[in-house]
């Protein structure tokens, strides 16, 4: 059932698959990314095959870049620096990696990050620990180098409130992974702050009319929208009338079931269909199959959750995958 | 971990959905190969199909640590069951296609209102199709010599994977056996009951237990197991092993015959008996025994006849005359089972099911319909109730209790989803009730069917494995829902910058007609060329792709590179580059203004060789094509025509007409005028390019007004 593909370094701190799941990227204390590569695409064995030095500081977190752009991972540091980093051969040189482009920061830090694959450029949105959200826009499709910002906003639905001196921990953002011509680019993003107002998970979507970012949906119930945001995951859609986003609060796992008309406000409806015991601590990460049938959640319990919704559409727990360690 | 190994495939892990979940979720222990706690962390991403991934990380803290953690891979559905070995399970896969692919074909092409009556025999060939797949014939060799004395001839390995699918087609699929259901059970008992026989007694393993000691017994009938064994194997319907130890009794010895005949005489007469039992069935495979009759009076008619002749032999005077006392009673304890007797049946049968057959064999050889099936059944697991559940009994329970629900869930439960999928095609045909029930579009599983959902589930389990994920595809296309979405998310994940990934991942496309998806790979795999320095083909491959965008930006780089200078000899290694850039119809605009840029360069450096006037004239048409081009960008304008200097100012005779002249000084104009804008880029030309080329052109006008 289970089967070791590869050990990591010692100080590994993050890890991230590529689309396809054949390279794996390794961030570690010492602020190095190390890159693992299987031998052809049939195999599982995975050997490191390039190690680059980033930072000074821990790397916290590592993205890759959508493959049609390239092979190039997006490195957040524990100092909150955020640096891209691009694979490359030009001409006569060798195989290597190199740095495309340290994003710019003042004093708040970068506590997430995710990119968005429109089918007009790319796109990487940022979330700051002072509650500042940040779009990046890929200005040339060949050229890591060039981006340029977009948009930057807060995550309040009233747009008039602004927060000076707010102070988060952590963020989670995950984009509609609905690829094609029509989709419109939307994301979820939820934070983990002192500001009750930026904590909740909004749906924020582009309007190409006005050329700016909009609130479309709130996920959180009235009684919990204060609560403080762990993880988001938005579901792949394979045909579904709704779209279906899961959200982590210190009250469980929410599911939620996103409607695609909007009201004459401009909003999408939501429904919480199930809330899930979720694990014992806080929820760390979700990621939804490429059917987005089964929820795969962590915590800081270090346990592996699967939830599912059975045949009578009821969502529930359907495996936990524990490590075991031999008897002290 | 050591010491857990998931041996039976109850404790395989299964993330296929179930109707009814009430039960806690399991747990399933992650094996790892020497983390010590605490970790640091525990992060997961799906790779294809249903597997995760999962990073154990390390604490820092534990000092000792050599490594920094692990990644585990974990396939979330054990697609054998623990039954068959990855190999068979392949051939499964691959073999079920053709006969999925043409029962879709055919209930496609065939209105569902209208389907034809005779749609079973569409499927019972379906089913016979899988099933031959299932078989997995163990190459003993072809035995020359039978030994007389081998009871049960092993032909195969059975499995459970096999017999749940004969259980669902005798009861779905096959409608000409509907009146024989008892007979063919006799058979897939006899095919199976070994299965059984792991976790409790069976007549099949008292049969291979005696076996075992038939070879070393001198006097076989002075042993009680050889008639228990017999008596066993009779109450179950096994008839012709049960002849054959008959005919091993001693009195059949030559130098018996004098003093044994009237006991030789008793054992074959029931011998006989036993071969001419009249069997409810159409025929009976070569070796069998009984008498087969088709149609139930005449059925009725031989039963009774057959009755009253082991009737008339159990009353028989002979008995007294038998001396050998365990023949006596073995014989007559046989008649008794033939007789129907209860306690005797019970007695010499283990499993319930065995004694539901001998049951069905010789107390209600007439019982017809699922519901006194059932009730049979109930009676049999009242008598003869078991302590280790097989899965196959949840299997048979449902299906005698007409619950498809039950059906559905056990399939599910105790079989990978290779076996649900392909069985819905046995169920659907088997009732109206399960087709409704399976077929019917569901706003709970997202507005799909049962049936799509388990399609989607098992394509998904096709795609985790780098072997199998190319014939997902042809599940996810019988999906009307959803499958081609799922279609497309496989695909998007799938290692195109392998060449021949790519290949099979466009050809996929090709026959679905998915050409966003293709041309995304293509422009993955160009990008991924374009990378790695291998320009010719990054440039094919995105021209494949249809990306404008990024052949555009590529050209933009040439024009940058060749508009430096004609004399520059690297040129040489754009041109094969600007070739098959051009070469293209569709590609856009300003890639064509390379492909002529290209013969401008090229009969201006033959005009630098010589002298010859034709050789410039073909460059000024060059010169003229490119300048009217409006894909021309502006910032070439003027390397171009300062490379022609040699041509605006030709010797002999002017080659450019007035109106070509003015055409050039026009560009010339807007170009001055563009100089003037904040956004002009500055092409690398001398400073004096400008004068000159007006210079020149004003005098070419001169002279070829005075020409013409």
């Amino acid at each position: 059932m289970d089967k070791l593909i590869l050990t990591l370094d010692k100080g590994t701190t993050c890890t991230a698959w590529n689309y396809s799941g054949h390279r794996l990227a390794a961030g570690s204390t010492d602020g190095t990314v190390a890159i693992y590569d299987s031998t052809d695409p049939v195999s599982s064995t995975f050997n490191c095959t390039s190690r680059f030095k980033v930072q000074e500081s821990s790397i916290l977190k590592v993205v890759w870049i959508p493959p049609e752009y390239g092979d190039a991972v997006a490195c957040i540091a524990t100092d909150g620096t955020l640096s891209l980093w691009e694979e490359v051969a030009q001409d006569t040189e060798a195989l290597h990696w190199k740095l495309c482009k340290c994003f710019e920061r003042n004093t708040s830090q970068v506590l997430d990050i995710q990119f968005g694959d429109s089918r007009t450029s790319l796109k990487l949105v940022a979330a700051y620990s002072d509650g500042q959200v940040k779009i990046f826009e890929l200005l040339d499709p060949l050229e890591l180098e060039k981006w340029q910002v977009q948009a930057e906003f807060q995550n309040i639905i009233d747009l008039v409130s602004k927060f000076g001196n707010a102070s988060c921990s952590s963020a989670s953002i995950s984009w509609n992974p609905q690829r094609g011509e029509l989709q419109q680019s939307s994301f979820i993003l939820g934070f983990s702050s002192n500001s009750p107002l930026l904590n909740s998970s909004k749906v924020w979507e582009f309007d190409q009319d006005h050329q700016r970012w909009l609130p479309v949906a709130e996920l959180a119930s009235p009684e919990d929208k204060s609560d403080q945001v762990f993880a988001v995951a938005w579901a792949p859609n394979i045909g579904r009338p709704y779209e279906l986003i899961a959200v982590a609060t210190n009250k469980g796992i929410a599911i939620w079931h996103l409607g695609s008309n909007p009201d004459s406000n401009g909003r999408l409806s939501t429904e919480k269909v199930a809330v899930l015991s979720g694990h014992d601590g806080e929820v760390q990460q979700m990621e939804w199959d490429m059917s987005g049938m089964t929820l795969a959640s962590t915590g800081s319990d270090g346990m592996v959750k699967l939830w599912q919704s059975n045949l009578n559409g009821v969502w529930h727990e359907q495996a936990i995958l524990a490590p075991v360690f031999p008897e002290q | 971990m050591p010491g857990v190994t998931s041996s039976s495939s109850d404790s395989a892990l299964s993330i296929v959905p179930h109707s009814s979940d009430s039960q806690s979720p399991r747990v399933y222990p992650l094996r790892h190969h020497g983390l010590t706690p605490p970790l640091a962390r525990v992060s997961i991403s799906w790779a294809r199909g249903n597997t995760l991934r999962v990073s154990l990380i390390q604490s820092e803290a534990v000092s000792k640590q050599q490594t920094g953690g692990e990644v585990v891979e974990v396939k979330l559905t054990n697609m054998e069951g623990g039954e068959v070995t990855d190999g068979q399970w392949r051939r499964i896969a691959y073999g079920s296609v053709t006969p999925f692919a043409l029962l879709q074909s055919r209930k496609n092409s065939m209105d569902s209102s209208h389907r034809s009556k005779d749609w079973w025999e569409h499927v019972m060939e379906y089913s016979r199709e899988i099933n031959s797949l299932l078989a997995n014939s163990k190459s003993s060799g072809n035995v020359v010599i039978e030994d007389p004395k081998a009871l049960l001839k092993k032909e195969e390995e059975p499995t459970s994977l096999k017999a749940a699918w004969e259980l669902m087609e005798i009861f779905y699929a096959d409608k000409q056996s509907e009146t024989c259901i008892p007979e063919r059970l006799l058979d897939w008992l006899a095919d199976y009951d070994c299965l059984f026989s792991g976790t409790q007694p069976t007549v099949h393993a008292k049969l291979v237990d005696f076996q075992k000691q038939l070879v070393t017994l001198q006097v076989i009938e002075n042993d009680p197991k050889y008639w228990e064994a017999m008596s066993s194997a009779l109450a179950v319907g096994w008839l012709d092993i049960v002849v054959k130890l008959l005919h091993l009794h001693g009195s059949y010895q030559f130098d018996q015959l004098g003093n044994r005949e009237t006991e030789n005489g008793l054992v074959e007469a029931v011998a006989v008996l036993i071969s001419q039992m009249p069997r409810m069935r159409p025929d009976l495979p070569s070796g069998k025994l009984g008498e087969c009759y088709q149609t139930k009076p005449e059925f009725m008619k031989a039963w009774e006849k057959w009755r009253s002749q082991i009737t008339k032999l159990d009353c028989s005077s002979f008995w007294l005359q038998c001396d050998h006392h365990q023949t006596r009673e073995g014989l007559k304890n046989m008649l008794q089972i033939m007789l129907g007797n209860t306690s005797i049946l019970s007695h010499v049968t283990y499993h319930w099911i065995e004694l539901y057959i001998s049951h069905f064999l010789y107390i209600r050889p007439f019982t017809v319909g699922l519901e006194n099936m059932c009730n049979l059944a109930q009676k049999c697991m009242h008598l003869k109730p078991i302590s280790n559940h097989h899965k196959l009994m949840g299997l048979i329970i449902g299906i005698l209790e007409e619950n498809i629900e039950v059906v559905l869930a056990e399939c599910s439960r105790s079989f990978d989803p290779w076996m649900i999928t392909h069985a819905i095609e046995l169920l659907t045909a088997g009732s109206t009730q399960a087709e409704i029930l399976l077929l019917e579009e569901q706003s709970k599983l997202g507005g799909i069917s049962i049936e799509e959902l388990q399609r989607l589930v098992y394509a998904q389990v096709l795609s985790s494995y780098a072997m199998t994920w190319n014939i997902a595809p042809i599940y996810l296309t019988s999906c009307m829902k959803q499958g081609m979405g799922l279609l497309e998310n496989l695909l998007y994940r799938q290692p195109v910058q392998n060449h021949q990934v790519l290949l099979k991942s466009i050809e996929i496309c090709r026959l679905n007609e998915l050409g966003i998806v293709s041309s995304n790979m293509m422009k993955i795999y160009g990008v991924h060329k374009w990378k790695h320095g291998q320009k010719g083909s990054a440039v094919f491959w995105l021209q494949q792709a249809q990306d404008e965008v990024r052949l555009n930006r590529i050209a933009k780089q040439l024009f940058d590179f060749v508009g430096k200078s004609v004399s520059d000899e690297s040129f040489k290694q754009w041109e094969g580059l600007i070739e098959l850039l051009g070469t293209e119809s569709s590609t856009a605009g300003s890639l064509k203004f390379l492909n002529i840029y290209r013969d401008f360069k090229r009969s201006l450096l033959q005009v630098h060789g010589e002298t010859t006037t034709d050789a410039a004239g073909k460059a000024v048409e060059s010169l003229v094509s490119l300048m009217k081009n409006p894909s021309t960008p502006q910032r070439f304008w003027l390397p171009v025509l300062y490379d022609s200097l040699k041509l605006l100012n030709w010797q002999e005779r002017p080659l450019l007409n007035v109106a070509q002249t003015h055409l050039l000084l026009n560009k010339l104009q807007e170009l001055s005028i563009a100089k003037l804008k904040p956004d002009f880029i500055n092409a690398d030309s001398p400073p004096e390019a400008l004068n000159s080329v007006r210079l020149a052109l004003a005098t070419n006008l001169g002279r070829a007004i005075l020409e013409e």
